[in-house]
């Protein structure tokens, strides 16, 4: 176990080191990070000071959601996310190459590249992150605070169980990039509001057929007092930190299982 | 139903390469060593000089097959993209089919063919009968040409059994004889291969090479082939052309290297008396003794042919049992890279 | 040798190679109908909050139909070239993109078919979709037919900048070999300043007269604006002459480029 983490921070190490190798994309790709979180901010606070009283929350609370949402983003991307663009990288076989390496292919997958822009997106979040408690009304006592963490690792695993289910796809159908690009400009869409906004119809749909309502705005909701305007039982919204656990868990035996009936690439 | 020798009606521009003094020269950045190097390389890297192709000199006749050789990263791409256009040479002049290709992109265009090994010039996601139809409509084919070359190609290669495919889902042969046809639809005198032949199985390969023997035999095109394939060189070639390290080092018919480099051969004898003294013969070493294994081989100028040797052998030492060896292609080449090189 | 009949293949060969996959074209169909129920809710939603007021501008009813056709835009913005292994940054990567200096056919006068025959099929599927939402209720008619024609042109001159600012991106990569960063960068800068997300009129002042200075704004918050009627007719000539200066602009810029990328063509390999 120890010798794994050894490997695994090597060649981390060495990822980081490649990365330097073209400068001038490194700066930009932290930029980007910055950027687009920066944005998402900006467009955020903006609708929160046209639209007051979003779904009837008050704007602290709904950038408490965005916070959360983005911190647990970053994280997903740091240290879960090589997911994104691997259709592309299976039809140049390395999975194959993968396949044939003493170490889970999952993890090599995790160790591909060393993803720069996550240290744009952290840094961003981190700031909002804070922005958004230093704002917020409540007293944080410690139970609140533990139940914090847990909701931002619990929407990490959401995310990582969506974007490795992708990936499952990805070993199959090399269009499938396609969906995972749209699936994460929907996530940063509407992931950062209150789902309330919508009709009922769609935000069960973004609940339980998309399972965007657990990333952010559940526990979100449970620490601003909203749960019981949140649309489902109470208890569920309470468990979110659990049921991305499980999702993840889930997907991660989908990637088994679907590594098990990869057929390799067109040879 | 193969037509004989090609009349005029269908190569209209003679089809020489004439390259003098070419010679090609990069810059690029690398980092600067240790951590404080790496934080100032992002912004003053430091910049090396690397030539890649030297003074290098040749041509090459119509309808003639020149085969292009030397080690990985010896500049033979380099060169073959300067020939084709691609870069513009440091300094050195050099004329495809009478045209300046750097200076005149368009008009070269129409003279020339390429396939580069593993990178296809097929659309991925469309079959390659569709590919050929675009391409046909940019280089402005006649539909009965067209219609007339694609079933020449179609009987020599096989395509239409795959032509209707997808790209992307076609076999790395399949894919390369896709490329040739594509790259000989407009019927150009000159045709640059560089690696066509690179990962293919041995039946593909043999119908490839009958394919380009056939364009230059009975078509009269002049082909420029990279390869590292000896069984190639020596099934297509009759002039070949060394490149070491940037510079040509050899430039001559396979008869004129394996002279210089490879007339080695080897008998390879067993004495029925295991305790006989041996000694060489006049134009014969030994190379090797081993108790009744003795192995003979060449020895200064006027060395005999492996024949001969095996004659004196026998005539001089009683032996059990005796064998040979001749030199094939690919030791001569080893021996020429090293030989020259230095 | 380069008539027009003679090169509309070349400028299909894209929208082939969706049509000849099926599950493409659904996986589009059903991605842009989502996309439109969600968003539709979304800006209803908000509003439903304002009790009918008009924020910034805009009523609910122009909010939603510029948000709806800034989907139905997505189609004319971009088509998927990358599972082709047909965008720029691929061939340079794959070293295809020699072939493109080895033809008769120059790379600039290439690019430029294979974007217009792009343009023209996403047009197709944009007016197939207005058609549905218009008749749906989701999108409003034009407010006059003033404003209609000056919307067709105002589209027109905005599709062409972002023909140039895509051309831009892709000609960065002769310098770099590895721009995906800056790619990001500017798509994601086009995607919010040219008001995919949200109409620009929604940010801050500064924010508005900032973006006025760069050409994003020009190729999608302009045309739409016009359509809903937030830039009244009066208005739209300056409109359409600062779009105009664009396009100048941006295809001076792109001539000097391109005649530099093309000595730069830097391919792997020895």
């Amino acid at each position: 176990m120890v010798n794994a983490l050894r490997v695994m921070w090597r060649i981390t190490r060495l990822n980081f080191r490649a990365q330097l190798e073209y400068r001038a994309e490194f700066l930009m790709m932290i930029a980007i990070g910055a950027i687009w979180q920066v944005s998402v901010i900006v467009f955020a606070t903006v609708l929160l000071t046209r639209f007051s009283g979003m779904g009837g929350w008050a704007s602290a609370d709904v950038l408490l959601i965005a916070a959360m949402r983005m911190l647990a983003h970053g994280l997903f991307v740091l240290f879960l996310g090589r997911m994104h663009a691997l259709a592309y990288r299976v039809q140049e076989g390395v999975i194959d190459a993968y396949l044939l390496r003493p170490m889970p292919v999952h993890r090599q997958v995790q160790l591909s590249f060393f993803p720069t822009n996550a240290i744009g997106d952290l840094t961003v979040a981190v700031g909002l992150f804070a922005g958004a408690l230093a704002r917020s009304r409540h007293d944080w006592t410690a139970g609140q605070v533990a139940f914090l963490i847990a909701g931002v690792l619990g929407g990490m695993l959401v995310e990582a169980a969506l974007f490795t289910a992708m990936g499952c796809a990805a070993l199959r159908y090399p269009a499938s990039n396609y969906w995972s690009q749209w699936l994460e400009e929907l996530l940063g869409t509407f992931g950062s509001y209150p789902l309330n906004v919508l009709p009922k119809a769609l935000s069960w749909l973004l609940t339980f057929g998309l399972p965007l309502a657990f990333v952010a705005y559940f526990p979100a909701g449970v620490l601003t007092g909203h749960s019981s305007t949140l649309g489902v039982p109470v208890w569920l919204a309470e468990v979110s930190p659990l049921i991305g656990l499980g999702l993840y868990l889930l997907s991660r035996l989908l990637w088994s299982w679907s590594l098990k009936h990869y057929t390799g690439v067109n040879g | 139903m193969i037509a004989g020798k090609q009349t005029s009606g269908d190569i209209q521009a003679s089809g020489d390469i004439r390259v003098r003094a070419l010679t090609k020269t990069f810059r690029s950045s690398t980092r600067r060593p240790g951590a404080l190097g790496t934080l100032r390389s992002l912004v003053n890297p430091l910049m090396v000089t690397k030539t890649a192709v030297e003074d290098v000199t040749f041509s090459v006749a119509p309808g003639e097959l020149l085969a292009l050789l030397g080690p990985n990263g010896a500049g033979k791409s380099t060169t073959i993209k300067m020939l084709t256009g691609i870069l513009v040479p440091t300094s050195g002049e050099v004329s495809v089919a009478g045209v300046v290709p750097h200076r005149e992109r368009e008009r070269n265009a129409r003279n020339i063919g390429a396939v580069f090994g593993q990178r296809t010039q097929l659309w991925w996601d469309l079959p390659a009968r569709e590919s050929f139809a675009i391409l046909r409509d940019i280089y402005g084919v006649p539909e009965d040409k067209y219609r007339a070359r694609l079933e020449e190609f179609d009987e020599l290669l096989e395509l239409s059994t795959f032509w209707d495919t997808r790209v992307r889902h076609l076999s790395l042969g399949q894919r390369v004889r896709c490329d040739l046809a594509a790259a000989l639809l407009h019927d150009p005198p000159v045709v640059f291969l560089d690696e066509p032949t690179i990962g293919m199985d041995v039946v593909v390969k043999e119908q490839v090479r009958g394919f380009l023997k056939y364009q230059v035999e009975e078509r009269g095109r002049t082909v420029l082939l990279t390869t590292h394939d000896m069984t190639e060189v020596s099934r297509l070639a009759e002039r070949v052309v060394l490149i070491n390290d940037g510079r040509l080092v050899m430039d001559g018919t396979l008869e004129e290297i394996r002279r210089k480099f490879g007339d080695t051969w080897l008998v390879r004898a067993t004495l029925a008396d295991p305790e006989a003294a041996v000694s060489g013969l006049p134009g014969i070493a030994v190379v090797q003794r081993e108790g009744p294994r003795v192995v003979f081989g060449p020895d200064g100028p006027d060395a005999p042919t492996v024949h001969q040797a095996l004659k004196r052998v026998i005539e001089c030492y009683e032996v059990s049992d005796i064998a040979l060896e001749e030199a094939d292609l690919e030791d001569v080449m080893r021996a020429a890279y090293q030989g020259a090189g230095s | 040798m380069s008539a027009v009949p003679s090169t509309w293949r070349t400028a299909r060969i894209t929208p082939l190679g969706e049509l000849l996959a099926p599950p493409r074209i659904a996986g589009a169909v059903v991605q842009l109908t989502i996309q439109i129920v969600l968003v539709t809710a979304l800006w209803r939603g908000l509003y439903s909050g304002t009790g009918g007021q008009s924020t910034a501008g805009l009523t609910r009813e122009q909010a939603v139909s510029y948000a709806v056709l800034a989907v139905l835009a997505t189609r004319l913005r971009e088509l998927d070239r990358y599972s082709g292994r047909d965008t720029v940054i691929q061939h340079m990567h794959f070293g295809t993109i020699v072939y493109w200096f080895l033809r008769p056919l120059s790379p600039q006068r290439y690019y430029a078919l294979r974007a217009l025959g792009d343009q023209l099929y996403g047009l197709a599927w944009a007016v197939v979709g207005y058609a549905v939402c218009l008749a749906a209720g989701v999108i409003q008619p034009p407010v006059s037919g003033g404003a209609a024609a000056a919307f067709a042109l105002s589209l027109l001159l905005g599709q062409w900048i972002l023909y140039y600012i895509m051309l831009l991106i892709d000609q960065l990569c002769f310098w770099t070999l590895r721009n995906s960063a800056a790619m990001l960068i500017l798509i994601f800068a086009q995607n919010l300043l040219s008001g995919v997300y949200a109409p620009l009129w929604y940010f801050p002042d500064w924010f508005v007269t900032l973006s006025s200075f760069l050409p994003f704004q020009a190729t999608l918050n302009v045309p739409l604006s016009v359509y809903v009627g937030r830039i009244p007719l009066a208005d739209v000539a300056p409109q359409l002459g600062l779009q105009a200066g664009w396009v100048a602009l941006l295809a001076l810029l792109t001539r000097l480029v391109w005649s530099r990328a093309a000595r730069r063509v830097v391919s792997q390999g020895g």
